[in-house]
């Protein structure tokens, strides 16, 4: 058994790793960007091998799948499936874990997702308009905007996005400016040099809520979920600070976290089924692979949904892959051959919490963050019960690993509470550092029960609020009164 | 000094954060009403300066004030020391070797020791010295942490602070002992704020995180934001604070200050009962919720007995005894229908000089016709005034200080007259007496004066 990954980010660390550990006993072969440490080391241990290059390339991903004699593919980050990968694997006769890319589009371009919910009817879907010029985005958000998400209107690296609360009229204006600027900075430099999508910029009604992520393993017939996970965006603590990719995240035990109850849990997988089957309808090809709802909990709909992933999260497949104890090549040919309903999901009943590590001057600075050499203590964070998974790094021939300039290392850590499981990766911390002295830093909140007990407030805040809606029959709706012309119900 | 102060960090360019740092000051206007000032940093101009003596919204009455103050960092303060030389006035810029603008609320021990650093140069005002200590530190290659956990261990004293340099770093400190407050908060990915009271987070739209510990030094600049404690907290958190200072909606050592005076007013419903009275009235607008709880308490009912006119004001922290009366006579207009012939609980939030307080209950006695007037204080009695830079009046004008409450009761023409016990307080505070501040009503101050007075 052969089984080649494409990608080489701490994600990809932990689905090879998942791989490894089959019963199938699979060679291990990677193509990636950069060397991932680990994954190389795995590649190395099972007699694989690993070769580098534009993982976009669907002909670089099919040369290398053929070279290797492979039995399947998994494909791990978003942009080479948008590159159509998967359609090239596939009509080379080698299978694939990743959706080909016309059902990868439910991530690539969010106007595309925004308009299936909405022909379909789909709960947990918000009011949005798309734009394909900036003059009309900037004329809408003069005209109407108050508070609003600001996207790019394909995915473009997780970068982008602008959430604004324009509540306070007294503010409005420096709001507007923000907004209008920033509608120039999505067309101009986020979206730039992307033509696989004519949109350009997407706006959307604001939510609040606590966030979460619904993975699942999907073979287009049967949605799979994973327990469901918390990632953290600000880069400090106490969610304070700029965006990142995820600083970290937190899986609680039986499948939950400790902020969503059972049937948001099943609702929210309902929604991702739906729109599974939906995007099948819509394109023609049957989603395979993995699909994750980044979701929240919001006053409008209890669940809902914020962008979808053809792909795991990162860092949230660091929190569920670890604890997999079901057979991931089993899993994976399952998938291949339809047939996802007759296999077990299953993982160890435990709580999981990932902390990432970042070099100073991510995420805004990334030139100042890239090129420092990484020392990490494996055996030391072993012993302190973590694990490390490698993120943005690049090993070097002599031996040296540089850092990429994004988070550099995950660190993973289990225990019979999310407290508990955040106390033992907070240990491992001081064991992962840069030999040049640059600084790191991560949050220590992380898993921590102050931060817990806020995400437990806020989602009891707003499931009031949406059972109220339920409870009045106001789900998908809203009744304004307008003087002059009466009642108006808008749906949603 | 007394001061309110606030630092606005954006984490992009975008944001314009002068109006922001303007609502803030708003929100801190109870704070201080003599002068106000902002300074604000674009990465290309180094600072951005206005400030003067008045409330903020007469000193910023000028659109183009405002938009002069160009950029995406902003700090600003309002102070109850009124001055005439505006560049006296906080924020206090020096403009070397670092250019520096800092915000202070406190009161400096070891003055005479640190003024000695920085001769022959002659830094004038407290807050001056600190920016100039600070700028210095920065000057030698310290990184901005580094250089305010320094200045940390050099400065003995009370105080919160923010700074902002040229370089576009902003710090901001909360002393070990914690006495004056400093909250941090933030707006989604957008900008991260420090201010002395959370009601300020909540009245520019971002979400109110906690307290500053007391020791901890926050830090932001364009590329990273830091957090140290620097120095093991020793609360003496300042009870004063909570009882009368604190705006109502501001939660203030983790504790909602609302909560406290509810807890005031039914401990000094049960300390002081005027079992006769038939109505309880609050003296506006500290007061009122001592007084909804006195009421709740003692079951009786609560009334609006006074109607404000004008701007809301602070008279008792007014510099002089004319804008002090001034003050009281505007705000407190009686209701006669509400007053007259009924027995009433007169409930005030500190009585320092009683002048006030006598006024008001002549006022319900003799023009409108109270058949008794009941004096409760949701204070315990003001014996010293504050080292720590508190605007309490010096010693010989506290009658509390002076007189018996039986005194002071005949003083005012009250039937009864009752201060909240100290112990009243402890226990409405919830904080634990050893990691309080007391002494404006126990005369016991626990921070040592370093200089000779």
């Amino acid at each position: 058994m052969k089984v080649m990954l494409v990608g080489e980010a701490a994600r990809e660390h932990a689905i090879a790793e998942a791989i490894c550990r089959s019963s199938f006993e699979p060679k291990l072969y990677a193509a990636m960007r950069l060397r991932n440490p680990g994954i190389i080391s795995l590649c190395k241990r099972t007699g694989g091998e690993y070769v580098t290059g534009k993982t976009t390339d669907p002909e670089f991903i099919v040369e290398s799948a053929k070279r290797f004699h492979v039995d399947f593919v998994f494909v791990g980050p978003e942009e080479p499936l948008f590159h159509g990968v998967a359609d090239a694997l596939e009509e080379a006769g080698i299978p694939c874990i990743g959706a080909r890319r016309a059902p990868a589009e439910l991530e690539m371009s969010k106007a595309f997702m925004r308009r299936l919910m909405w022909k379909h009817g789909i709960p947990g879907r918000l009011r949005f308009k798309a734009f394909k010029e900036v003059e009309d985005a900037v004329a809408y958000i003069r005209e109407y905007a108050e508070s609003v998400a600001l996207k790019p209107a394909r995915q473009v690296g997780g970068k982008g996005v602008k959430v604004i609360a324009d509540l306070q009229a007294y503010l409005s204006r420096e709001k507007a400016h923000v907004k209008e600027q920033h509608a120039k900075i999505i067309s101009e430099e986020h979206m730039k040099g992307y033509t696989d999508i004519e949109d350009r910029i997407l706006i959307e009604e604001k939510v609040e809520g606590p966030e979460y992520t619904l993975q699942a393993f999907t073979d287009g017939r049967t949605v799979k979920p994973f327990p469901l996970v918390q990632d953290n965006k600000n880069a400090f603590e106490m969610d304070i600070g700029p965006e990142t990719g995820g600083m970290g995240s937190i899986a609680g035990r039986g499948m939950l976290l400790p902020f969503i109850t059972l049937q948001e849990y099943r609702r929210s997988a309902e929604i991702v089924k739906a729109c599974v089957r939906a995007v099948e309808t819509e394109t023609g090809y049957k989603y395979k692979g993995v699909v994750s709802g980044q979701m929240m909990l919001t006053a409008a709909w209890g669940p809902t949904i914020i962008e979808f992933y053809c792909r795991f999260g990162d860092p949230e497949a660091v929190n569920v892959l670890p604890i997999l104890k079901s057979d991931m090549v089993e899993l994976c040919q399952a998938i291949i051959d339809e047939r996802l309903n007759k296999v077990k999901l299953e993982f160890e009943d435990v709580a999981t919490v990932v902390k990432g590590i970042a070099p100073k001057g991510y995420p805004d600075r990334r030139d100042l963050a890239k090129g420092h050499p990484v020392l990490v203590d494996e055996e030391a964070v072993k012993r302190k019960g973590g694990r490390v998974y490698y993120a943005s790094t690049d090993l070097q021939p002599d031996g040296t690993i540089l850092t990429g300039g994004s988070r550099l290392v995950e660190i993973f850590a289990k225990g019979k509470s999310i407290p508990e499981a955040g106390r033992k990766a907070e240990a491992c911390i001081p064991f992962v550092r840069l030999a040049d002295g640059w600084g790191v830093f991560y949050r220590s909140d992380i898993g921590s029960e102050i931060l817990l007990k806020r995400r437990i407030e806020q989602a009891e805040l707003v499931r009031g609020v949406y059972k109220y809606r339920f409870r009045k029959g106001l789900v998908g709706k809203t009744i304004e009164w307008i003087p002059g012309r009466g009642k108006i119900v808008l749906e949603a | 000094m007394g001061s309110g102060i606030v630092g606005i960090y954006g984490f992009s360019k975008l944001w314009k954060m002068a109006r922001f740092v303007y609502y803030a000051l708003l929100a801190l206007q109870h704070r201080g009403q003599e002068t106000c000032g902002i300074v604000t940093y674009d990465g290309k101009g180094g600072l951005y300066s206005y400030k003067a003596g008045g409330l903020v919204d007469q000193v910023f009455s000028q659109p183009e004030t405002l938009e002069n103050l160009k950029g995406w960092v902003g700090i600003g303060c309002v102070t109850t020391v009124a001055e005439k030389d505006s560049s006296l006035i906080q924020p206090a810029i020096v403009e070397g070797p670092i250019r520096t603008a800092l915000c202070f609320d406190g009161k400096l021990l070891n003055l005479k020791s640190l003024r000695r650093k920085v001769s022959p140069l002659e830094p004038r005002t407290e807050a001056e010295l600190l920016a100039l200590l600070f700028s210095r530190k920065l000057d030698v290659g310290l990184h901005p942490v580094e250089a305010a956990s320094q200045l940390m261990g050099e400065v003995k004293g009370v105080y919160s602070l923010v700074a902002l340099t040229e370089r576009g770093e902003m710090v901001a400190v909360r002393d070990p002992h914690g006495v004056k407050p400093l909250a941090i908060g933030s707006f989604g990915f957008d900008y991260g704020v420090v201010a002395s009271e959370s009601c300020v987070i909540d009245v520019i739209g971002a979400d109110f995180k906690s307290d500053v510990q007391p020791g901890e030094i926050y830090y932001f600049d364009e590329y990273s934001i830091e957090r140290r404690q620097a120095v093991k907290p020793k609360p003496k958190y300042c009870a004063f604070e909570h009882v009368y200072l604190a705006r109502p909606d501001s939660i203030v050592n983790e504790v909602p200050i609302y909560n406290t005076r509810i807890n005031i007013g039914k401990i000094l419903a049960e300390e002081h009962l005027a079992e006769n009275a038939d109505l309880v009235l609050g003296v506006p607008e500290t007061a009122i919720p001592f007084a909804i709880a006195y009421a709740q308490k003692a079951g009786k009912p609560f009334g609006l007995g006074f109607v404000q006119t004008g701007r809301r004001i602070r008279s008792a922290i007014k510099p002089t005894q004319f804008e002090r009366l001034v003050g009281v006579q505007l705000k407190l207009n009686p209701i006669k229908s509400a007053i007259s012939g009924r027995r009433i609980v007169l409930v005030d939030d500190s009585v320092v000089r009683g002048t006030t307080t006598k006024n008001t209950v002549n006022l319900m006695r003799n023009k409108m016709g109270a058949r008794e007037v009941h004096v409760r204080v949701g204070s315990p009695r003001i014996v010293t005034p504050c080292p720590y830079g508190t605007e309490v009046p010096e010693k010989d004008e506290l009658i509390a200080a002076h007189l018996s409450p039986g005194e002071v009761s005949k003083v005012v023409g009250a039937d009864s007259f009752h201060w909240l016990s100290i112990k009243g307080l402890v226990k409405a505070l919830g904080i634990p007496r050893k990691n309080l501040c007391l002494g404006c009503f126990t005369g016991k101050y626990p921070i040592p004066f370093e200089d000779e007075k």
